[in-house]
């Protein structure tokens, strides 16, 4: 059953994607119907139970079928990230109730951006300036998000801000008086996924908007909405590699230089195989952080942040080598591998930089044997 | 320990010894020492911001419960008898169960 809709979903992704990747990526855009469609059809957060309108697929199927849209285009990739990380939010800390209203809207069309980052709070999410209060049946909020993921297609806004001494999370309707959304001008990579800054200005919605959980610390709301955008990502930049390595292994298979494929160049020989192999080890790393989360196991967090570590630097890696392989055939914007190469470096900063990645491992090292 | 009393802390109802014990043992090997009942989590010091994660996925894969809606509260999770009445209560454990 899984197999059938993880097939189902794999080719759904590819037909809405099609040949267009390059030119969403040059354009800086997606169309809005294929947002919407990609929507309606439960691929942008593929875990969300039947009940709400959603595939069902477990973190492993859900990350193959990440990795396939990583390997067309990882902007939509992104717009599967937040839009899961976004239903996982609410899957989390919803009630019934909450979990009723918004996971099928997430499953019906309507696109939904995650806001952590301030301009003063990036890595130190504790730093966050944006409040949420409750005043009886409202709940107001005010503040400054920047580099929204998605938030320029979203009609939902999954706001983290701080309550009282802890933090709350509350679900914003887009068009609600007070938000202004600004779309950042050029982003470097994954280009058409819609980043925009939030603008939050006295916004009043309604207090069952208000996700339960509300005081908990930052660090265990955060880390649990992060740790699913964690393992997306990772899956994404399996995705990326794997489209560097196809474009590689058929570049160099029939570009003659010196008399002979450039494959039986042996420094050519060599990429070949590291890409191969940062392929290999980035799927292994995704594979057991997924395989965590489908069995509950509580090392899920730290697992995800190291599939999320090495994914993101092997990607990075895995690009320039492809780039450098492809040389002027690959070096041109819109093409796969220098897609690949612009996309994966924004891999290494977001949802916890590749120091901030490093800091926690070691932290964990530190406090703890597990 | 194992009289049923209708107290309203369910950590004193039956299964409750079990429970605090198997989350010492927990706690005691995250951190490579003894764990004392009453210390305070997440004042101790001793875990890292991925831990308040991992404990939640503990205790809902450990004693199989859902802790959801306004159960997820710090309080709920600062003591080892805290964990322990969470978990006695989501389970309907004694007489303090919903």
């Amino acid at each position: 059953m899984t197999a059938q809709a993880t097939a189902d979903a794999r080719a759904a992704l590819g037909d809405l994607v099609g040949d267009r990747a390059e030119e969403w990526d040059l354009a800086g855009r997606i169309p809005a119907e294929t947002v919407r469609e990609a929507s309606r059809r439960g691929l942008l957060c593929a875990q969300v139970a039947a009940e709400h309108g959603g595939l069902g697929l477990d973190s492993r199927a859900n990350g193959e079928l990440t990795a396939h849209a990583g390997s067309l285009c990882s902007s939509l990739r992104s717009l599967m990230t937040s839009q899961g990380m976004a239903a996982w939010t609410v899957q989390r800390f919803g009630t019934a109730v909450q979990r009723g209203t918004f996971l099928p809207r997430l499953t019906g069309g309507e696109t939904a951006g995650v806001a952590f980052s301030e301009s003063g709070a990036g890595s130190d999410l504790s730093a966050m300036r944006t409040e949420i209060r409750r005043d009886g049946d409202t709940v107001h909020v005010t503040g400054a998000k920047v580099w929204v993921t998605g938030a320029a297609y979203a009609s939902l806004l999954v706001v983290f801000g701080t309550y009282g001494d802890g933090a709350a999370v509350v679900v914003v309707p887009a068009d609600a008086p007070g938000v202004r959304i600004e779309r950042v001008p050029d982003p470097m990579g994954c280009r058409a996924a819609g980043h925009a800054d939030v603008h939050l200005d006295g916004v009043r919605v309604p207090a069952d908007h208000l996700l339960s959980g509300a005081g908990l610390p930052v660090a265990l709301l955060a880390t649990a909405a992060l740790t699913y955008g964690r393992l997306s990502v990772a899956w994404g930049c399996a995705g990326i590699l794997r489209a560097c390595l196809d474009s590689t292994a058929a570049h160099t298979r029939t570009r003659e230089q010196f008399g002979k494929p450039l494959a039986d160049h042996q420094l050519v020989a060599r990429h070949l195989a590291e890409l191969a192999v940062a392929e290999q080890v980035t799927l292994r790393c995704c594979e057991h952080a997924s395989a965590c989360w489908d069995e509950n196991r509580p090392e899920l967090g730290t697992q995800a942040v190291v599939a999320k570590y090495v994914a993101s630097r092997e990607a990075t890696r895995g690009a320039a080598t492809a780039v450098q392989v492809l040389a002027s055939r690959g070096a041109r914007d819109g093409h796969p591998v220098a897609r690949a190469y612009r996309d994966a470096k924004l891999m290494e900063i977001i949802e916890g930089s590749t120091e901030i990645s490093q800091l926690l491992l070691a932290d964990h090292v530190r406090t703890g044997r597990g | 320990m194992t009289t049923v009393d209708n107290q309203a802390d369910a950590a004193t109802g039956p299964g409750a010894g079990d429970v605090q014990q198997r989350l010492v043992a927990f706690l005691g090997s995250r951190t490579g020492g003894d764990w004392d009942l009453d210390r305070d989590l997440f004042a101790s010091g001793a875990f890292s911001s991925l831990f308040s994660l991992e404990l939640l996925q503990h205790v809902e894969q450990e004693f199989q419960v859902t802790v959801e809606g306004d159960d997820l509260t710090l309080d709920n999770f600062r003591t080892v008898p805290a964990i322990t009445a969470l978990v006695q209560r989501l389970r309907g454990d004694g007489a303090a169960g919903r």
